[in-house]
């Protein structure tokens, strides 16, 4: 072990350098490239939030500091949207993970047809969401669509109404076509992880007396886990990102109650035309993802370390 | 620095093509059949140019704005491109758009445009920064059965008879009065009852003050508001963007509906000519009504590498031919004289817009599009402020303070330059 040390300290140092720095240089070109693609462009992204960005005006870029964080602090249209963001994410999540783990569950028992059962509960994956939302959209209408007439059927409306113009159901539109949209990928996911479960297991557990519910706590449940967090963390960060349904369907209305941080983000940037606000928004969202995803990160190591 | 690479790409594309003679044209205002007329138009300019290349861009335009934007501050800039009005201000303003004065003092075809298409394609700098191909002017469609039902013989002439013969209508089971358009595009309606009810079509005084929340423009705010909260329109109507209130009018949900030529399109498609008309926009009291004139024209980029075949190409989409063709497709009021005499103009439904046209008391009115800040204030602001006050969260007053306050900052930066 000496022998080793020493021998290692007699090498001339260009050797050893040159050791050093091999697997260093073997991985630079990929190290390269992902610093060009997106390291670049969110240290560019992040330094305009502090400054003034007005897209097609030449005069604009100077650097202003904290000014569009102290705007932002101010603005109850972001408040309102940061509301709206964790409704929106919390209600789809919600609602596409129980419904696609249901889902899951009944696909993993065979049955006839099973495969073109598969084939079809996945085809909204495959929907362009432009298109879910603007089908969506007109399903909801009371002249072309035929939703709120069954709503008044079933006694659920006094009047067969639109609930994308009622401020107060609004949201449900966007989540109601965002869920139909969204359930196929935790299918398909559970479901992967349910076929990966030895089937001995819940033999030995039935001969040992365990019911359905039970087998379904303490086997398959654990087993799920993993898969769960991390769709259920990878889900909402994107859903927290993605704003094409609410565009498509309401464009933030009525009065801006279905507008999330996310669709507000476009509307500074597009419609405005003002890239510096809406980085800045962007950055806060960013910090808030990045808090959630440590959250979930830690939620999960902690149950695995006490599993 | 990655727009540094896609422009230096970008040029070194254009300049290795450059012999071809290629142009690049976007269209904005895109649907399958204008994009089939823009290409039968340009394929008669491609011959008339043995060489020539014209390769066109069509951009939706539900999101053209910021996909045009994203192009042009990219380096990958057009040399002909379709200008709607609300974006003049914002290309011309920023150097981006080349003068028409030139060309268009040795054009043949000069002389036979109408007076108002020059008078608006000089709307910014009085230069010529774009050409106008056709006008898009509001008037009243009306559906004659459902009037019949609620036993109205006239179509309402004045924003009164407007309300009493929504509200008549509104009574019959299922039915509206009025297609209001609270969603995208809304901001229309409520500029011209607000000044029909205060009788003026100035939106600014002298200094740059908006006049939006001036006693007679609140008056007609409330006055849009309150048919709505009668229920003399659709509830759902809060939200209603074009093809809602088209699809409101042709399905005979609602009986009002203010829009421009080019609506005549889908509701020629769905309903018996014989079973709606189209009116002069009901009249304020003062006697006069302010239907809004929107247009969109053609536009040369600066940066274009190829001006005189650009102007030519411009020409040809412009002249007696190109442009009644066009218009015969995107429904918008031709800007060449000749058509006029087209017997595609003479049907019952264009007598209402002419009709209009030739009445001295309804004084076409251009919205501030000059304003760089428009185009938020139209898409963005506007919408949110009108739907909350649609709902009564906010007062007509509130909703005109906030909206005077943001234009007349607008007009005194314009002014200050």
């Amino acid at each position: 072990m000496t022998d080793a040390v020493n021998n290692r300290a007699r090498k001339p140092l260009a050797k050893r350098a040159s050791a050093f720095l091999e697997p260093y240089l073997y991985s630079a070109p990929a190290l390269f490239l992902i610093a060009a693609v997106i390291l670049v462009p969110l240290v560019v992204g992040i330094s305009y939030a502090f400054r003034d960005i007005q897209l097609l005006n030449p005069f604009s870029g100077g650097f202003i500091g904290l000014d569009h964080f102290q705007a932002l602090a101010g603005d109850k249209a972001f408040r309102r949207a940061l509301g709206n963001t964790l409704w929106w994410t919390g209600a789809s999540v919600f609602l596409q993970f129980v419904l696609g783990l249901i889902l899951a569950l009944l696909l993993d028992k065979p049955f006839y047809g099973r495969g073109l059962v598969q084939a079809l509960v996945f085809l909204p994956w495959a929907v362009p969401t432009f298109l879910a939302g603007l089908n969506w959209a007109w399903l909801f209408n009371p002249v072309i669509g035929p939703l709120p007439h069954w709503f008044h059927a079933l006694g659920l409306m006094a009047e067969p109404e639109n609930i994308l113009s009622d401020p107060a159901l609004a949201m449900w539109g966007p989540i109601a076509a965002n869920v139909w949209w969204g359930i196929p990928f935790f299918a398909i996911t559970m479901l992967a992880a349910l076929q990966s479960i030895p089937r001995d297991l819940y033999e030995a557990a039935a001969i040992d007396g365990a019911g359905p519910v039970q087998r379904f706590l303490s086997i398959t449940l654990p087993f799920l886990a993993p898969t769960m967090a991390i769709t259920i963390l990878l889900r909402t960060v994107w859903i927290a990102n993605f704003a094409d349904l609410i565009v498509v369907m309401t464009s933030g209305g009525p009065a801006n109650r279905t507008q999330i941080v996310a669709s507000y983000i476009f509307t500074q940037a597009f419609r405005k035309l003002d890239f510096g606000y809406a980085s800045a928004i962007a950055l806060v969202l960013l910090v808030l993802l990045l808090a959630y995803a440590l959250l979930i990160i830690l939620l999960r190591q902690t149950l695995l370390n006490k599993g | 620095m990655k727009k540094l690479l896609t422009a230096t790409c970008l040029s070194a594309l254009m300049a290795s093509a450059a012999h071809a003679e290629t142009l690049t044209l976007v269209e904005v205002i895109t649907s399958p059949a204008r994009t089939e007329t823009l290409e039968s138009i340009v394929a008669r300019f491609e011959e008339a140019n043995p060489g020539t290349d014209v390769e066109i861009i069509s951009l939706p335009w539900g999101e053209a704005f910021q996909k045009f934007a994203t192009m042009v501050s990219a380096g990958n800039i057009p040399d002909v491109v379709e200008m709607p009005d609300s974006w003049v201000s914002l290309y011309a303003n920023n150097g981006m758009l080349e003068s028409l004065e030139p060309y268009l003092a040795d054009w043949e075809y000069t002389d036979d445009l109408t007076d108002r298409a020059l008078e608006l394609g000089r709307e910014v700098d009085g230069t010529a920064y774009m050409l106008p191909y056709g006008f898009y002017l509001r008037a009243m469609f009306y559906n004659k059965n459902l009037l019949e039902a609620a036993g109205i013989s006239e179509p309402p002439a004045t924003l009164a008879e407007f309300t009493e013969a929504s509200a008549k209508i509104s009574e019959l089971d299922g039915k509206y009065g009025y297609c209001l358009r609270g969603g995208a595009g809304g901001l229309n309606g409520w500029l011209m009852y607000g000044a029909d009810m205060a009788g003026s079509n100035v939106f600014f005084e002298e200094d740059g003050t908006s006049t939006a929340n001036q006693e007679g423009w609140v008056e007609g705010f409330q006055w849009l508001i309150d048919l709505y909260q009668n229920g003399y329109a659709p509830k759902d109507s809060v939200n209603w963007g074009f093809n809602e209130i088209v699809a409101g009018f042709y399905s005979g949900t609602c009986a009002f509906l203010d829009q421009d030529p080019d609506a005549l399109i889908a509701i020629a498609e769905h309903m018996d000519e014989s079973d709606y008309g189209v009116t002069t926009m009901p009249k304020g009291p003062s006697g006069k009504t302010f239907p809004t004139i929107g247009y969109a024209g053609w536009s040369m980029m600066s940066a274009s590498e190829n001006k005189d075949l650009a102007w030519k190409l411009i020409a040809t989409l412009e002249g007696p031919e190109g442009n009644v063709a066009w218009n015969k497709r995107t429904g918008a009021l031709p800007v060449q004289k000749a058509a006029e005499e087209d017997p595609f103009y003479d049907s019952p439904q264009f007598a209402g817009w002419f009709e209009e046209l030739n009445d001295p008391d309804a004084v076409p009115t251009v919205m501030p599009t000059y304003l760089e800040e428009f185009g938020f204030f139209k898409d963005s602001l506007s919408i949110s402020t009108s739907q909350q006050a649609l709902l009564g969260e906010i007062t007509a007053q509130e909703m005109a303070d906030e909206w005077a306050d943001y234009l007349t900052k607008a007009q005194k930066k314009h002014l200050a330059k």
